[in-house]
């Protein structure tokens, strides 16, 4: 394996940019988690994705030499803006903002798609990721935007932390709540953007909730979460990797299976351990009388 | 300390929706005065709070903070809060005992700052002043109610505010602590000068704590000393609830 991807520079690529992925992911889900906004991964990727066709129709029909990725990452900003507009729009109803960002999206790929000539090669790399996707210039955007989004997070952790942990008392100590919000919010777009080549649109918002999910279980601290996150991340990004590459299997999809059957573990690993210990709060089967 | 009002409502009325939550509310809190608000349930005191921590804005009326309009007031460490949802977080946040309290600093940092020596030993202190060392590094979920809320008094007093002001904060929260709360107001209040705000709808606790009184509902119905105010409480209780009310005097 070694060997290869010192022979191949395009596994090069992929290794050093699913490394990258797989550490941004988890840190910026672990904010998404923790405000109960895992959806929006979801809605911008969706968005991410009619913007990918949007390219690939371009690509097709005005014969202009345009990547569908960056495509893809514009859009996903502009729709990460349209969110929190609609957000305020609906202000009783705030979760609904995704899903009607999410279904128009889903919609508009979809005819795109149909008129760039349907599904083919390209686009199956797109939804579902792939190992020979990534190229050299792909990995240096991948490697400046996880270090604008580390830089970001390290900037901002107390002013995040505490807008997640309790909004409006956040708030009242005078940390400016619009402007951080949108600066995350631009940062969920970008880190969705660059994952699209390896895990593929559909499955990235897994990388940014499977392994926080695992976290949580055993986080004692905050700051844990990250820890574990990335950890779990980093695990289910290189086995997905190397198993991909030797069973031909969907790159994506290998390190989404992963990264839930980690979760899966640890779950029933934690069970075990309560019921080991005979605590009190282990599930117990109440007799309905 | 300057002399100044710390708070200053002047004829202040909010509306929400065209409804009148409150009506032209005059009143003053003095540097080292414990103020207890009360009013029944849906008086506007918590919609008073807001205006006051400007998360709400009125249509009428002028508020001063140390002196200051409400607009151009920046230093909002100097104000600590402790929000009546503090009972009803998010238990399940992965947040040590020393990261929630931690808060409490990051207005006065300000942007871009990690906390230094100086910061962690602040937060250490106000641990130990709610009297919760031993569970600095437990999670936050893992306590109980009223461990919970001397957490969040502690996150309000690290930053050292001249004002904490606290809205219902003992409910959800047992006798024994509920008694042991009113012990750390009395202390902050007394050796360590603050000025506070404590909003409740149990007029009968209240009234043996405080320096001065205000009673809310709509409109402001007593503002002044406690000591008038068990002279003329019935009077004033009739005008406010529109009919007879019986106070059950409790004595933690």
């Amino acid at each position: 394996m070694i060997q290869d991807i010192i022979q191949f520079p395009f596994l090069q690529n992929a290794f050093l940019s699913g490394i990258l992925i797989g550490f941004i992911g988890p840190v910026i889900g672990v904010f998404l988690v923790v405000r109960r906004l895992s959806l929006i991964a979801d809605t911008l990727s969706h968005v991410a994705l009619s913007g990918v066709a949007a390219g690939l129709f371009l690509q097709n029909k005005v014969v202009q030499p345009i990547n569908p990725v960056y495509v893809g990452m514009v859009f996903s900003i502009a729709g990460a803006l349209f969110v929190e507009n609609l957000r305020r729009w609906f202000r009783y109803y705030q979760e609904l903002s995704l899903p009607i960002v999410l279904a128009s999206a889903t919609g508009l790929s979809v005819v795109l798609i149909s008129l760039a000539d349907g599904v083919n090669r390209d686009l199956f790399g797109y939804l579902f990721g792939s190992l020979i996707a990534v190229s050299r210039t792909d990995l240096m955007i991948v490697a400046l935007i996880a270090l604008l989004v580390l830089v970001m997070v390290v900037l901002l952790y107390k002013e995040l932390f505490y807008l997640a942990f309790e909004e409006e008392a956040a708030v009242t100590s005078g940390i400016p709540k619009n402007t951080i919000h949108f600066v995350f919010v631009l940062l969920v777009a970008l880190v969705i953007a660059v994952s699209m080549n390896i895990v593929g649109i559909l499955l990235v918002s897994a990388m940014m909730t499977l392994p926080v999910a695992a976290g949580l279980q055993l986080a004692k601290s905050f700051k844990q979460v990250f820890v574990y996150a990335v950890l779990f991340s980093q695990v289910s990004v290189l086995t997905g990797l190397v198993l991909s590459y030797y069973f031909d299997l969907a790159t994506g999809g290998t390190i989404v299976v992963l990264a839930a059957l980690l979760l899966a573990g640890v779950i029933f690993v934690k069970k075990m351990v309560t019921w080991a210990k005979g605590s009190p709060r282990s599930p117990r089967k109440i007799r309905q009388v | 300390m300057s002399q100044e009002p710390i708070i200053e409502l002047r004829d202040v009325t909010f509306r929400y929706d065209n409804r009148p939550v409150l009506e032209h509310i005059n009143m003053t809190l003095n540097p080292g005065e414990f103020l207890g608000l009360v009013g029944p349930n849906g008086s506007g005191k918590s919609t008073l709070i807001k205006i006051i921590l400007g998360l709400l804005k009125p249509q009428e009326g002028e508020v001063r903070l140390f002196g200051q309009p409400l607009s151009r007031f920046k230093d909002w460490s100097r104000v600590g809060y402790v929000s009546q949802k503090a009972n009803s977080f998010n238990t399940g946040f992965p947040a040590t005992v020393f990261e929630v309290v931690s808060m409490g600093l990051f207005g006065k940092m300000g942007l871009f700052k990690w906390m230094g020596k100086k910061e962690k030993e602040k937060v250490y202190q106000a641990i130990e002043t709610v009297g919760l060392s031993d569970y600095t590094r437990q999670n936050i979920g893992q306590l109980s109610g009223g461990q919970q809320q001397r957490v969040f008094i502690a996150r309000a007093l690290v930053s050292e505010p001249d004002l904490l002001i606290l809205d219902e904060p003992t409910v959800g929260v047992d006798a024994y602590s509920v008694a042991q709360f009113y012990q750390l107001l009395d202390n902050m209040h007394r050796k360590m000068g603050v000025s506070l705000v404590l909003v409740s709808h149990d007029i009968g606790v209240i009234t043996s704590r405080v320096d001065r009184l205000a009673c809310l509902n709509k409109k402001l119905f007593f503002h002044g000393d406690p000591e008038d105010f068990s002279e003329q409480q019935e009077c004033i209780l009739n005008q406010m609830y529109g009919h007879d009310v019986h106070v059950i005097e409790h004595n933690h």
